[in-house]
């Protein structure tokens, strides 16, 4: 409280109090008013001809956003520069949510802690939703003939479970573990930019109501990859749905930066790149490809936008465009995304296996190298997804070699996971469930992947049902169940609170036998040539598909048993000690709950995190007299005895 | 402690010198779940997903129907390893309790042998799906040589595919007959959004652009009636956009051709 005494009289009551007045109540109120002027004014000056709906519903939702933001308070640092008040030290604190209880979590705060647990609900209300969304669809599709829904709400529910899902595993562990967890893995005492990790975080808060209006604006018959010039036809969701994905290109990019430069500045003394967890050269990797690669997809919606808008053609042959420009730069962004959404979720399992089998990561730089070989490979592989457009046969054979290349260094992230397991002393808890199921998913969506990859199966196998399975396989089967053990793994750090060991257990394999009943029967379907994407089907398919669904009225309940155990642990479970795992990383060395600023003093590292078994401890020395370490929000000299949790 | 990420070997000096590494590890039984999941995996590799193709309309269907038997076969021992080792982890090497192993696992930090063997395996596998996968999609001689193909000009509209026959005086028709062991050109395009025509059992498909023309060729060989489909979603009624093909002999398909009215332009 001293601290706070003297930011008053320094700075004067008056501008103090109005940052952490403001919430995302405020926010909502502040976008709705603005969403309504942008709806007066442009509908009155702009909403005759063709466009004139599009434009609306264009203005009306880049003006909720913008008054969202505001009303949250996400310009309040800006708008003080400008002012020439920029913020003091206990600005700052109270911007980070000091002693400000649980509506820290409601406000636009700073600190990296509140911002990975706001990321983290986040993501799990879009599987929500988005899971619902796959039960209506594995409902309609559960015998044919079913008119469960009209073929119009068919397609925009496959589009919006596509593009929900497709956010939500972006976000899924670069958000809450990216955020919460590896500034402290990295002895960092929050991220490099505080203010626009809240920003990336809030931006995604303004785009879902967007995206969720999408469904009253007639909805999007293109599913979430809205190839043109279909989406030229679409109705006014579509506006929606653009500006939803202009607005998280743009949170992506700030995450991206943002995660990077902690990574690349911040570690602590003695941590060099050999002795950085591997959970952090997945993360990185992860966010840097989202920098170049979301800016396609963002340029491919402006382009769109304003074909819709002002009647540009950019996608349309008859008037010198072309379809395949899309098509282009949706899957330039859209291969790497896959890797985008993979590669924190196994970097996350590569650090809980030495973990939890008592062991080394087995060939620490093969890891590296495979994260790399991804990487780099990934960039050059997008026109596999049009091999049978027709746009370049002669490009076939490179792009199937590009595709098939990336199988060595996944196979040698495979035999990291398999070395790491070797001989170990495999201690059977939650968080390693997910090393187990990864390996047995994760090897049937990379097999089939390379089916998909060979151009003549491909003629046979592109947009039926076929590609749905494998890449539920790789996306689900892989990067989802990566996401439920790093939760599991670091949910004791985060909520201070044990995750139910029985009920997860029993909601992960629930789960996982109904995840392999699903999508092994929508395989069977589309081998036997069920185009994906259809709301109906002829009886041919009809017991595959009814097993898809039985399948996936399993994953669902197993899904709730899991949220359950999850909502219930974090409200009641059994209180967690610092470090429950016995695991070695920095993260586990600062106490539960994490105190604001994480280290009081910062750490110096001697060896790297993973010597297991090789006597000794390799818990780093901390340093006594070293506090002078860089430190963000200008909060350099306080050193925080404790916070508040 | 010093910061090894070289590889360390698995009997470190100091260690029993007696037993070497390779035996203390779980070889046999490994080998035996190794020798089952191979056993199980096999004939589904051979028989399942050719059989769940179905029965073949051509011979580029029967080239990519081997092609998925072959990659299945390749890839038994690839996942039999990795299987075999996630079981035998579960089994053999698990540690149950609410409390860590009290005594920690060999510190095995990488293997030069075992990684350099994997890597040179997975470029072999992956060397031979190249050349396998350029085999198949080289153009067959006897297509090249069975002289002119016959021409089929496809248009695909929301939700509606169109035939035309330019060789045949510019025959249309609204359903697809074809001659057969006659190869077949096919002129694709589009009058509105994307579609994909995808002739099931022929292993065709190739997009319908507006605005542009694309290609496919195919010599269907069976009589029968076969499936097409569209393959890229195109709006409220993709899933009906599907017609039928019928492969009939040189003789119908010339008298059928001939009754079929002629575009006016």
């Amino acid at each position: 409280m001293v601290d706070t005494a003297v930011a008053e009289t320094a700075i004067g009551r008056e501008p103090r109090r109005r940052v952490p007045r403001l919430n995302v109540l405020t926010g909502v109120v502040c976008g709705l008013i603005l969403a309504g002027a942008g709806w007066g004014v442009s509908s009155w000056l702009l909403s005759a001809g063709d466009y004139g709906a599009d434009r609306v519903v264009s203005i009306t939702m880049v003006c909720w956003a913008v008054g969202f933001l505001v009303g949250v308070g996400a310009l309040a640092g800006p708008i003080r520069w400008l002012l020439g008040r920029d913020l003091s030290v206990a600005d700052e604190h109270v911007l980070a949510g000091k002693d400000q209880g649980v509506g820290r979590y409601f406000r636009f705060t700073t600190d990296h802690k509140v911002v990975g647990v706001q990321y983290l609900v986040l993501s799990m209300t879009l599987f929500g939703v988005g899971g619902l969304l796959a039960m209506l669809i594995r409902t309609q599709l559960i015998r044919p003939g079913a008119r469960f829904v009209s073929p119009q709400t068919y397609n925009t529910i496959v589009g919006m479970h596509g593009i929900i899902m497709i956010i939500g595993t972006i976000i899924m562990v670069s958000g809450p573990f990216g955020n919460f967890i590896l500034p402290i893995m990295i002895g960092a005492r929050d991220m490099a930019f505080p203010r626009l990790n809240a920003l990336s975080f809030w931006l995604i808060c303004a785009a879902v109501p967007v995206l969720l209006a999408t469904f009253f604006f007639g909805g999007i018959p293109t599913g979430w990859s809205v190839y043109a010039p279909l989406s030229d036809q679409a109705p006014a969701g579509m506006d929606c749905f653009l500006i939803t994905i202009i607005i998280f290109a743009i949170s992506s990019g700030i995450a991206g930066v943002n995660i990077t430069t902690t990574a690349v500045k911040m570690r602590a003394r003695g941590m060099t790149w050999t002795r950085t967890p591997i959970f952090v050269f997945g993360t990185v990797s992860s966010v840097a490809l989202g920098v170049i690669a979301f800016p396609m997809f963002m340029a491919a919606m402006v382009l769109e936008g304003l074909n819709r808008t002002t009647g540009t053609v950019f996608y349309d042959a008859a008037h010198g465009g072309s379809a395949w420009l899309y098509a282009h730069l949706f899957w330039l962004m859209g291969h790497p995304e896959v890797y985008v959404i993979l590669l924190p979720a196994f970097a996350a399992v590569l650090e809980l296996t030495p973990v939890f089998a008592r062991k080394p990561l087995f060939s620490f730089l093969g890891a590296v190298t495979g994260i790399a070989g991804i990487i780099g490979l990934s960039m050059f592989v997008w026109a596999h997804h049009m091999f049978i457009s027709g746009w370049a046969p002669a490009l076939d054979g490179p792009f199937m070699l590009t595709t098939e290349l990336i199988s060595i260094p996944t196979g040698l992230l495979i035999l990291v996971l398999l070395g790491t397991l070797w001989r170990g002393t495999v201690w059977m808890r939650l968080p390693v469930m997910a090393t187990f199921a990864m390996l047995w998913n994760f090897i049937i969506g990379g097999i089939t992947g390379i089916y998909l990859s060979d151009v003549p199966v491909d003629q046979a196998m592109h947009g039926s049902m076929f590609v749905t399975a494998h890449f539920h396989f790789t996306l689900m089967g892989g990067a989802l169940t990566g996401f439920a053990g790093a939760l599991a793994y670091w949910f004791p750090k985060m909520t201070g609170r044990m995750l139910d060991e029985r009920l997860g257990m029993i909601g992960f394999w629930i789960i996982q036998i109904g995840f392999n009943v699903t999508f092994l029967g929508m395989f069977a379907v589309g081998l036997a040539g069920q185009p994906r994407r259809v709301a109906d089907y002829p009886s041919l398919f009809a017991t595959g598909n009814l097993v898809s669904s039985i399948g996936a009225y399993i994953i669902g309940s197993g899904a709730l048993i899991y949220l359950y155990a999850v909502v219930h642990s974090w409200r009641h479970g059994r209180r967690a000690p610092g470090n429950p795992w016995g695991a070695k990383t920095l993260e586990w060395q600062v106490p539960t709950p994490v105190p604001l600023e994480n280290f009081t003093v910062l750490p110096v590292v001697t060896s790297d995190f993973y010597g297991y078994g090789e006597g000794g401890s390799a818990a780093p020395t901390p340093a006594p007299r070293r506090i002078a370490a860089p430190v963000p929000s200008g909060a350099a000299a306080t050193t925080q005895e404790g916070g508040t949790a | 402690m010093t910061d090894t990420l070289t590889t360390a070997p698995a009997d470190a000096p100091g260690g029993p010198p007696t037993v070497p590494a390779w035996k203390r590890a779980p070889i046999a039984p490994i080998l035996g779940i190794f020798v089952v999941l191979c056993a199980l995996l096999t004939p589904f590799a051979l028989f399942v997903p050719a059989h769940l193709m179905g029965d073949a309309a051509s011979a580029h269907m029967r080239g990519i129907e081997s092609t998925v038997t072959a990659f299945s076969l390749a890839s038994v021992p690839v996942a039999a390893l990795v299987w075999a080792v996630t079981i035998y982890s579960i089994i053999g090497w698990r540690h149950r309790g609410s409390e860590p192993p009290a005594e920690e696992a060999p510190p095995l930090r990488g293997n030069t042998v075992v990684q350099v063997v994997w890597l040179v395996l997975s470029s072999v596998l992956c060397l031979f799906l190249l050349i396998w996968g350029l085999a198949v999609l080289r153009p067959t001689p006897s297509a090249a040589s069975a002289g002119q193909p016959l021409m089929v000009e496809v248009t695909g509209q929301q939700w509606t595919w169109s035939f035309g026959y330019p060789d045949n005086g510019n025959a249309t028709a609204d359903r697809l007959v074809l001659p057969v062991n006659q190869p077949v050109q096919f002129r694709v395009t589009s009058k509105d959004v994307i579609h994909s025509f995808w002739i099931v059992q022929m292993g065709v498909k190739v997009d319908a652009n507006p605005g542009e023309t694309t290609l496919a060729s195919v010599t269907p060989d069976r009589i029968g009636t076969f499936d097409i489909r569209c393959a890229e979603l195109c709006g409220l009624y993709h899933a009906y956009m599907q017609t039928t093909v019928q492969v009939v002999s040189a003789d119908q398909f010339a008298s059928w051709v001939q009754a079929q009215p002629r575009a006016t332009s």
